[in-house]
């Protein structure tokens, strides 16, 4: 599902190019359940970025869904992300004035649903993560995880085939970091692509490959490699 | 994503900021109301001045300008009366004109019992009642009866009665013009408006004044047709009838309705052109104001655009939400700013005598004219908002 070929990324800091990720190759199939691990500033928010089309490989060969999407321009990035891509982001990143039913209709906003099926279909995604009761609250009413839990609501709405989560945990008590994992876990058993980053490894244990970066290179060997943490 | 969408969204970030989306709008309100005002009340003044200079609209009056050959043949010329009886029959063969109203005027000595006074005495035909410029305010104005006998009586204006009669009822009473017997049958109402002097007045049938004055010709001749669109057709008409009759070359004339008309929109089209710009520089500026509190909405909200984004918002569509925000936010402006204008000269018009015509085409100016304002000067917020890059918006704090 998922296929990078000698993936590099540098950014311009003042006149000096700065390599962060150096050739990364790497393969994640359809229905599997990955974390990436490694060091802070290792370059793992860069990858999840590539992959989540948020961003452009400065050289090399992104393949998603067969697709090469490394030469996408902006609008069907755009579209990639809207349809095929879910984000779960460490600071939730909800929307602070809209209630999390108005929250979860997002994404479907951008893919032109009518406001009854999105309705409708937001209830339905807020149901499976167990906030129903909560659909009219405002973000700053919610705690850490029930907004998480929003925003994997929201992840979900439009059926995409892969879950990005950066470091989902990252802001959250172990009880609640094992409900959100635990989440993550019955989608990923419905099918759904899921990676993860997290510094963890109970986190990590939810995946069942855990790929390291350091120095923004892929430490394991690419495929295969199983429970390996630092 | 439909424009209700956008709109929604665009009045509930709005709303976020209530005070400083009214402080905004505030500059659009403004500018909008004073170009309403400005239109309003030069539209209405026009009009004022119009009626004024032209009547209500389907007269017109003939006037005699004698050619210098005629005055030198005749230098008396204008001692006389201009307009014989056999010219009002045959204007009135006309088609177009309706009636022929004609009158007589000389200035008179007046008396009753020891007062004394000038008077201005005018002898009508019947036609002239149907101008209805004569507005009996006590007493009864002129039946038919009046025309046809010669009766002597007359109707006096407000003037004479507060001078001659000091201010009592004189209906009744007789009062010798020219030391002819003259039975007061009513009094005038009041004159108002902005060329209305009171003097003293006496109208009377003109078979009357012909009995006291000894001549049966006209100063004034006044054309009275079905329609305002006749009006011109029959005035040259009838110049050219009477030309014809008095064997000149063009000393009979009537006066242009249309130019004075055209003059006096003139006037006013520049007053208003020079207002109005002044009002079009505050709503200029009122558009910075916008642009500018638009770019510390698009940096406030540097986050919210990223998330968006990483939703699925493309560009465009975000360059379409701040668009049609700045858009809601002028458009807003612009709808109170018409209410504004609209009661402003409203009450300025109450207070001031002079009526304010807020046309339906200056509203809707004025309402196009403010959402060309925002998205004119949401374009450059806008755009930025739509440029940002996903990831740097996220990361923003
Ligand atoms: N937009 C950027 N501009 C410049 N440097 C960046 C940018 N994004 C990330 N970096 C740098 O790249 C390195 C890797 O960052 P990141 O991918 O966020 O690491 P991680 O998520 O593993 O902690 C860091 O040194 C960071 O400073
Ligand atoms: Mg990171």
């Amino acid at each position: 599902m998922i296929r990078l070929e000698s993936i590099t990324r540098s950014f311009l800091l003042g006149k000096e190019s700065v390599p962060v990720l150096n050739g990364i190759d790497l393969k994640i199939h359809e229905g599997e359940f990955a974390a990436i691990m490694g060091p802070s500033g290792s370059g793992k928010s860069t990858l999840m970025n590539i992959i989540g089309c948020l961003d452009k490989p400065t050289e090399g060969e992104y393949y998603l869904g067969g697709e090469n999407v490394s030469h996408y321009n902006d609008k069907e990035l755009a579209r990639v992300r809207n349809q095929s891509i879910g984000f779960v982001f460490q600071q939730f990143h909800l929307l602070p004035r809209l209630s999390a039913l108005k929250n979860v209709e997002l994404p479907m906003i951008y893919a032109g649903i009518s406001k009854k099926e999105r309705q409708a279909r937001a209830e339905e995604a807020l149901i499976k993560v167990g906030l129903i009761d909560r659909m009219n609250h405002l973000p700053n009413a919610l705690s850490g995880g029930q907004k998480q839990r929003v925003a994997i609501a929201r992840a979900i709405v439009n059926t995409p085939k892969l879950i990005l989560a950066d470091e989902p945990t990252g802001a959250l008590d172990s009880k609640t970091s094992k409900d959100i994992m635990e989440q993550f876990k019955e989608l990923n058993e419905e099918g759904v692509t899921i990676i993860v980053v997290t510094h963890e490894s109970e986190v990590a244990e939810y995946a069942n490959r855990t790929i390291m970066v350091r120095d923004g290179r892929i430490l394991s060997p690419s495929e295969g490699v199983r429970g390996q943490i630092e | 994503m439909s424009f209700m969408e956008n709109l929604f969204m665009a009045l509930s970030s709005l709303k976020a900021h209530k005070m400083r989306s009214i402080l905004t709008m505030l500059g659009i309100i403004i500018g909008v109301g004073a170009v309403i005002i400005v239109v309003a009340i030069g539209q209405g003044g026009e009009a004022m001045l119009k009626t004024q200079i032209t009547g209500p609209g389907n007269t017109i009056e003939l006037f005699y300008q004698p050619s210098d050959e005629e005055i030198r043949a005749n230098p008396n010329i204008f001692q006389q009366a201009p307009f014989k009886q056999e010219d009002i029959r045959a204007l009135e063969q006309i088609p177009e004109i309706k009636s022929v109203v004609a009158s007589s005027t000389k200035l008179s000595a007046i008396r009753f019992q020891e007062e004394t006074g000038d008077v201005s005495t005018t002898g009508i035909n019947q036609a002239y009642l149907k101008l209805n410029e004569l507005k009996v305010a006590k007493g009864r104005n002129f039946s038919a009866s009046d025309f046809l006998g010669g009766r002597r009586a007359g109707l006096v204006s407000n003037k004479l009665q507060e001078e001659l009669f000091k201010g009592k009822n004189p209906v009744g009473n007789v009062v010798m013009v020219a030391n002819q017997p003259i039975e007061i049958i009513g009094v005038l109402e009041k004159p108002t408006g902005l060329f209305a002097f009171g003097s003293m007045e006496v109208y009377i049938p003109f078979q009357t004044w012909k009995t006291i004055y000894g001549s049966s010709d006209f100063t004034q001749v006044t054309l009275q047709v079905a329609s305002a669109d006749q009006l011109q057709v029959a005035g040259k008409k009838a110049a050219k009838l009477l030309n014809n009759l008095h064997n000149t070359e063009k000393s009979y004339q009537v006066i242009n309705m249309e130019e004075i008309a055209q003059g006096v929109g003139q006037i006013t089209k520049i007053m208003t052109l020079i207002i109005g710009s002044i009002a079009g520089i505050s709503l200029f500026v009122g558009g910075i104001g916008v642009m500018n509190i638009m770019l510390v909405s698009v940096t406030e909200r540097t986050r919210e655009i990223g998330i968006r984004m990483a939703l699925g918002a493309t560009r465009g569509q975000v360059l379409t939400q701040f668009l049609i925000e700045s858009m809601t936010l002028t458009f807003i402006g612009g709808i109170l700013g018409i209410l504004l204008g609209w009661g402003t000269s409203t009450i300025v018009s109450f207070f001031a005598g002079w009526p304010a015509l807020v046309s339906w085409q200056v509203v809707l100016g004025g309402v196009l004219f403010s959402m060309v304002i925002g998205v004119v000067f949401g374009l450059l917020p806008a755009n930025k908002a739509s440029k940002l890059d996903p990831i740097d918006s996220l990361r923003y704090e």
